[in-house]
């Protein structure tokens, strides 16, 4: 007979059919497919540090409730794998992420607002809820703030600069061989930028008369933001050089670290790494430019979404609007990773021992929340562009005038 | 007769002395019976859930499957599909099957905003439109049911937080209940686990009231909500019930659009003909710089293809010598790039490349902006590519030049024909033989190949008028920036890209295919 | 000596140059993994400190032992079936004449070259289902995802494989079946230990490819006691690259060692030349 033949066969009915399932999968991570029937089963979704900040709480409210909770990590583009998965219906009943994503979470059907208490948004810093409303609907629970703020080594430089000139003659006095850690790199970096583009003069959407964002009045290519590129073209490589491409997302804190410049722009996130650096540090607003508007930082909002195609709503719900909103966990978030927790009482437990939470809080204070509308998708890609060529050199003009081009054709 | 252990089961299938015909020894057929044995367990094991969730058409498809196995390797006949149908299987589910639906989509407005069905962005609109009713209040909430926790009835046992007074609501309104103890009302409470269970019914149970109705928000407490916006059948239209404001359903686009030709952001999915292709042959975005970037991907792919062949080979041959020392330390030193994680790699070599800090410059002490020139920037594309790729090439080569039997090189030597000529007639043909058809699916890969481009210069450096197409865009990275950068992804569109892309590299492909022909008859 | 030089010297030069290439950032990944202040922003090739403390956070701190654990399994169960089934249609390719067989070829070869774009769509719309239906082979579970990579079993390796099975003469297979031998016992025994170089070469080429394969392992698996390797390793610089770059680095460089140590197991079949006197068949 055909021994290979029988082999073949196997292999491929066990391949194709079972996957070898079944009869020998010993130590297969897989769960069996009895274990959800006991028990109700909340999935959350966050990025590997919070998923790990989370586990135990999660674990608590599992055990205080009878309920299984699964924290699962998802490392690249959360937003789409959570919209894609969920409309496949594979996706988690809780998502972690940040307000931004909102306007292109609702029009993909993805998250369902919560409904709230007068106290709960009482409690709450009210930039941060205002970040998680769209079209007049709240669309999950905030628990952490945060937005850029200008970080120096004190040593270097011991006095804050009021304004960026200023901050380019302290840079050059303190001689160390970059002027200014604010990332740029090849493709630019719209969000770091925004402070200083802002202050210049220029914006990206217009406010409509409720104060909400109106995709229809773009900025981008405007006179405005014209001359706020003619401004920023003098921090740029053949200017001051305070702002430079080879400053990129990947070296811009450990440049600022290694002490080869005295000023970051950057978050709360960088504090860790300048901590562990032993470097002396303060922390202040980012300057703007002399004469100009005052440079505002984006504000970025973290929060709890509950997923409208999640198995477990109204366990999601329960979570979300009655777990998050509670002290206790917004602290361990935060110790998990230090920025300012969006709920106030949280906020004042944890002030009194982390002096930088109120500085950061301070530099936030001309800030402007991030975009939520999905239009925001269209501006981060040409606009980063358009600052690394202007910073590279390149006629601010046409540059800019081109970025607006792209943005409104993809908008349209 | 090692060799056979890579195939992992093969070694317990030592085939019968006799010939087939006389058939096999009782080993050989216990053999063949345990294992389609198996095959039929493991059919019958899947058959199950098909049969639990009645999914007839799978189930149909398994039988099918199985007994079309059965029939194959039971019969004399068929004996080429044997030896493939376990691949193609494999292939038509994993491979096949996400072509033909990415291919499918090149004809829907599929994106963000246009993900689901209508009726589900009539649920999402409406579930987006409930508002608390305006001064009303929230209340704690139990929930309880008058039979088994599990199956029994639901009741929403509601407590006002101002007069302490409980009521049960149920689909039939809100009923006061006496005093504040539930199970002296006939109500078991559920826990939260048992509540859990039953979150669909949960979610979606309401009480309704004169402003609206009591809907839960979690467990433990319930608000009452009125939805702003209502689907009406009769006009197949949005209704705002404040305003009394109409959006209609416009199939053409897959969105509700009101009389201002405002539309509300969730959409659904409906196919649009030919839209996408038409949109990819008249959007100047991509027309305009599409044969400057042709030209490029083509470069791109023969360099990295051909530059990693030649070098691969050229180290296959070097460490073809018994007389070189430390062969195995140069073979392992040398796989090495090919071992560590390509996306890490990429990551680095990334950074190596920085004008200021990058190593590049340091260990020349250049001052190059390799990013920042169309020239360099594309050397230093390749040159990643190349460090990336030479070591698949060196196995192959290395595994080829085994193949050949040393007798044949040596033979022409004995001739009389220099080294390299003996390469050249003898050798080096039929590598060709064998390692053409790699060249070809490099040379597809590479052409494809987005991680190459989007992990190291994002497509940089940009021209300053235009930041929708740089130097060393291939036509993936390209495409993948217009259908998802601005907007939110345009699956459909990217889809009628990919359509495009591949008729391309088909197109090339099948062509240096025909030609191969005539290597594969080398030994007839 | 010139003659050394001729026949040998070369060789080295070579090696040399080539080697000298390969190892700048693999010795820059070391420098940084065994950096105390290991971040990226280092141009340096020499680290400034030594210590082992990457390595022993990584398996103090993180699911490091798991992940290596899971990505050993599949991709060692998926390179063996892979090749089983490259070799199974390579030969059939090669030493059969069938209706259809260039057209299939060539329709291995197209398919692969499909932009997937839509890749994860798809995959998400498939295995949605299959974890309802069969939770063992779902999302989360080695089998699922092996079973996912062997949809691409039957592609460039098959080519691969073909190329070499057409480099070996025809008249030994056709003597085998003139004394009587079946398409199953030519296959396995005169074949299979021909080609066993490009075997080698094969298995080592597909436990590369799935020990390294991020993007689909990366939506396949959420599960932290199920993901593998470069799944994992993502996570620790995702967000926040300078933090864990040392880390990162460390296990980039232990993520290699199984590679290494698969090429040293079937480095005799690829460099030996065992089969050189069986080809005279």
């Amino acid at each position: 007979m055909r021994p290979a033949a029988g082999v073949a066969a196997a292999l491929t009915c066990a391949l194709a059919l079972a996957g070898c399932g079944g009869s020998d999968d010993t130590d297969s991570p897989g769960t069996g497919p009895s274990a959800q029937q006991q028990q109700g089963e909340l999935v959350i979704w966050a990025d590997d540090k919070r998923s790990a900040a989370l586990q135990p709480f999660a674990e608590k409210f599992g055990r205080e409730n009878g309920v299984t909770v699964k924290v699962q990590a998802i490392s690249k583009d959360q937003q789409t794998t959570f919209v894609t998965a969920s409309q496949q219906g594979s996706g988690p009943d809780v998502m972690v992420g940040a307000h931004d994503w909102i306007g292109n979470l609702v029009q993909n059907g993805a998250v369902d607002p919560v409904q709230l208490s007068a106290d709960q948004t009482a409690g709450l810093n009210p930039n941060a809820l205002k970040a998680v409303t769209f079209n007049g609907q709240t669309y999950g629970v905030p628990y952490a703030m945060e937005n850029l703020a200008l970080i120096r080594n004190t040593d270097l430089a011991p006095k804050a600069p009021a304004t960026i000139e200023e901050l380019v003659a302290e840079a050059g006095k303190a001689k160390t061989p970059e002027k200014l850690c604010l990332q740029v790199g090849q493709n630019g970096d719209a969000y770091h930028l925004y402070p200083l583009y802002s202050s210049a003069g220029g914006y990206l959407f217009g406010t409509s008369a409720d104060g909400d964002y109106d995709p229809k009045d773009l900025g981008v290519g405007r006179p405005e933001s014209v001359a706020a590129f003619k401004k920023i073209a003098t921090l740029g490589e053949k200017g001051s050089g305070a702002l430079k491409r080879s400053i990129t997302p990947e070296n811009s804190i450990a440049t600022f670290t290694s002490k080869k410049c005295a000023f970051l722009v950057s978050g709360p996130w960088a504090i860790t790494d300048v901590k562990k650096a032993n470097i002396k540090y303060d922390i202040s607003a980012v300057p703007g430019f002399q004469g100009g508007q005052p440079a505002r930082p984006f504000l970025g909002v973290q929060t709890f979404y509950v997923a409208s195609k999640g198995k477990n709503k109204a366990l999601a719900q329960e979570f979300v609007t009655n777990y998050v909103t509670t002290p206790e966990l917004a602290v361990a978030l935060y110790q998990a990773e230090p920025r300012p927790p969006a709920l106030t009482a949280a906020f004042d437990q944890v002030k009194g021992k982390d002096a930088d939470l109120e500085k950061f809080v301070a530099a936030g204070k001309d800030g402007r929340p991030l975009p939520a509308v999905p239009e925001m998708a269209a501006i981060w890609d040409p606009f980063g562009k358009a600052e690394a060529a202007v910073v590279g050199g390149a006629d601010p003009a046409t540059t800019i005038t081109a970025a607006g081009r792209t943005i409104a054709a993809a908008i349209k | 007769m090692t060799a056979t252990k890579l195939g992992g089961p093969v070694t317990q299938a030592r085939p019968a002395p006799e010939p087939e015909r006389r058939g096999g020894s009782p080993a050989a057929i216990l053999l063949k019976a345990t294992l389609l044995g198996l095959a039929i367990a493991i059919a019958v094991w899947a058959a199950f859930p098909l049969i639990e969730n009645e999914k007839w058409t799978g189930l149909a498809i398994l039988v099918a499957t199985t007994a079309g196995l059965l029939y194959l390797y039971l019969t004399p006949r068929h004996i080429p599909l044997k030896y493939l149908a376990p691949g193609t299987v494999l292939l038509v589910l994993f491979q096949v099957f996400p072509v033909l639906y990415t291919a499918s989509t090149a004809f829907t407005n599929f994106g963000d905003g246009h993900r689901g069905s209508k009726q589900e962005a009539v649920v999402a609109i409406q579930t987006a439109s409930v508002t608390q009713v305006p001064g009303s209040q929230q209340y704690a909430l139990r929930i309880a049911t008058t039979g088994d926790p599990a199956t029994g009835p639901l009741v929403f046992l509601i407590t006002d937080p101002a007069t302490r007074q409980v009521s049960a609501g149920d689909a039939g309104g809100l009923t006061a209940v006496p005093g504040t103890d539930a199970a002296a009302a006939g109500y078991t409470v559920l826990t939260a686990g048992q509540a859990s269970l039953r979150s669909t019914e949960i979610t979606a149970f309401a009480v309704p009231t004169a402003g609206g109705a009591i809907r839960s928000s979690g467990l433990s407490r319930a608000y009452e909500g009125k939805a702003g916006r209502a689907y009406d059948e009769g006009c197949d239209c949005i209704r705002d019930t404040t305003t009394g404001r109409t959006w209609t359903a416009d199939e053409s686009v897959g969105a509700f659009v009101g009389a201002d030709g405002d539309r509300l952001a969730q959409g659904w999915k409906v196919a649009v003909g030919l839209g996408n292709f038409t949109r990819v042959l008249t959007d100047p975005a991509i027309a305009g710089p599409f044969l400057r970037t042709l030209v490029w991907n083509f470069a791109f792919a023969i360099a990295s293809t051909g530059g990693t062949f030649v070098l691969g080979l050229l180290l296959a041959m070097a460490l073809h010598s018994d007389r070189v020392r430390g062969r195995t330390a140069y073979r392992i030193l040398l796989v090495l790039p090919y071992a560590m994680p390509s996306f890490a790699m990429l990551l680095v070599w990334r950074d190596m490349f920085n004008t200021d800090f990058g190593l590049v410059n340091e260990l020349f002490g250049s001052d190059v902006d390799w990013f920042g020139g169309s020239t360099s920037a594309r050397l230093a594309v390749i040159l990643v590519q190349l460090w990336l790729g030479y070591p698949y090439m060196f196995l192959v080569a290395t595994g080829a030049l085994q193949a050949i039997p040393r007798e044949l090189s040596e033979a022409s030597r004995i001739d009389g024909a220099s080294a390299w000529g003996g390469f050249r007639r003898i050798v080096l043909p039929l590598l060709m033989v064998a390692l053409t058809p790699l060249l070809i699916s490099s040379f597809a890969f590479n052409f494809n190949n987005f991680n190459a481009i989007y992990l190291t210069t994002e497509g940089a450096p940009f021209p300053a008028d235009n930041p929708a197409n740089g130097a060393t865009d291939l036509l993936i990275t390209y495409t993948y920036r217009i259908a998802f950068g601005g907007g939110g992804a345009q699956y459909g569109y990217a889809a009628a890209i990919s359509i495009f892309i591949f008729l391309i590299v088909a197109v090339v492909s099948a062509i240096s295919f025909r030609r191969t022909r005539r290597l594969e008859e080398v030994h007839s | 000596m010139t003659r050394w030089l001729r026949e040998v010297g070369w060789r080295h030069l070579v090696g040399v140059v080539v080697l000298a290439f390969a190892m700048v950032p693999i010795v820059f990944v070391v420098s940084a993994a065994i950096n105390p202040l290991g971040t990226l922003s280092s141009s340096e090739l020499v680290p400034t400190g030594a210590s082992l403390g990457n390595f022993t956070r990584l398996f103090a701190d993180t699911g490091f032992g798991r992940w290596f654990v899971n990505s050993i399994v599949v991709a060692a169960v998926s390179a063996l079936a892979s090749v089983f089934i490259s070799a199974l249609a390579a030969y059939a390719f090669s030493r059969r004449r069938f209706r259809g067989r260039r057209v299939g070829l060539l329709a291995v070869l197209l398919i692969q070259m499909f932009p997937q774009f839509l890749a994860i769509v798809a995959i998400f719309l498939i295995f949605s289902t299959v974890t309802d239906l069969w939770p063992a082979i779902g999302f989360n579970t080695w089998w699922g995802l092996i079973l996912l990579y062997l949809g691409g079993a039957l592609g460039v390796n098959t080519w691969l494989m073909k190329g070499f099975f057409d480099t070996l003469p025809r008249e030994l297979d056709e003597s085998a079946t003139m004394d009587g031998a079946s398409h199953a016992q030519v296959f396995f025994r005169i074949l299979l230990p021909l080609v066993a170089p490009i075997l080698a070469v094969t298995a080592l080429l597909a436990f590369i490819g799935t020990i390294n394969e991020f993007l689909i392992a990366n939506v396949f698996l959420t599960d932290a006691g199920s993901k593998t390797l470069p799944v994992g390793l993502y996570g620790l610089v995702a967000g926040e690259r300078n933090a864990n770059f040392g880390m990162f680095c460390a296990g980039t460089l232990l993520t290699a060692i199984p590679t290494v140590l698969v090429f040293q197991l079937l480095q005799r079949y690829i460099t030996d030349g065992l089969t050189a006197g069986a080809v005279k068949g």
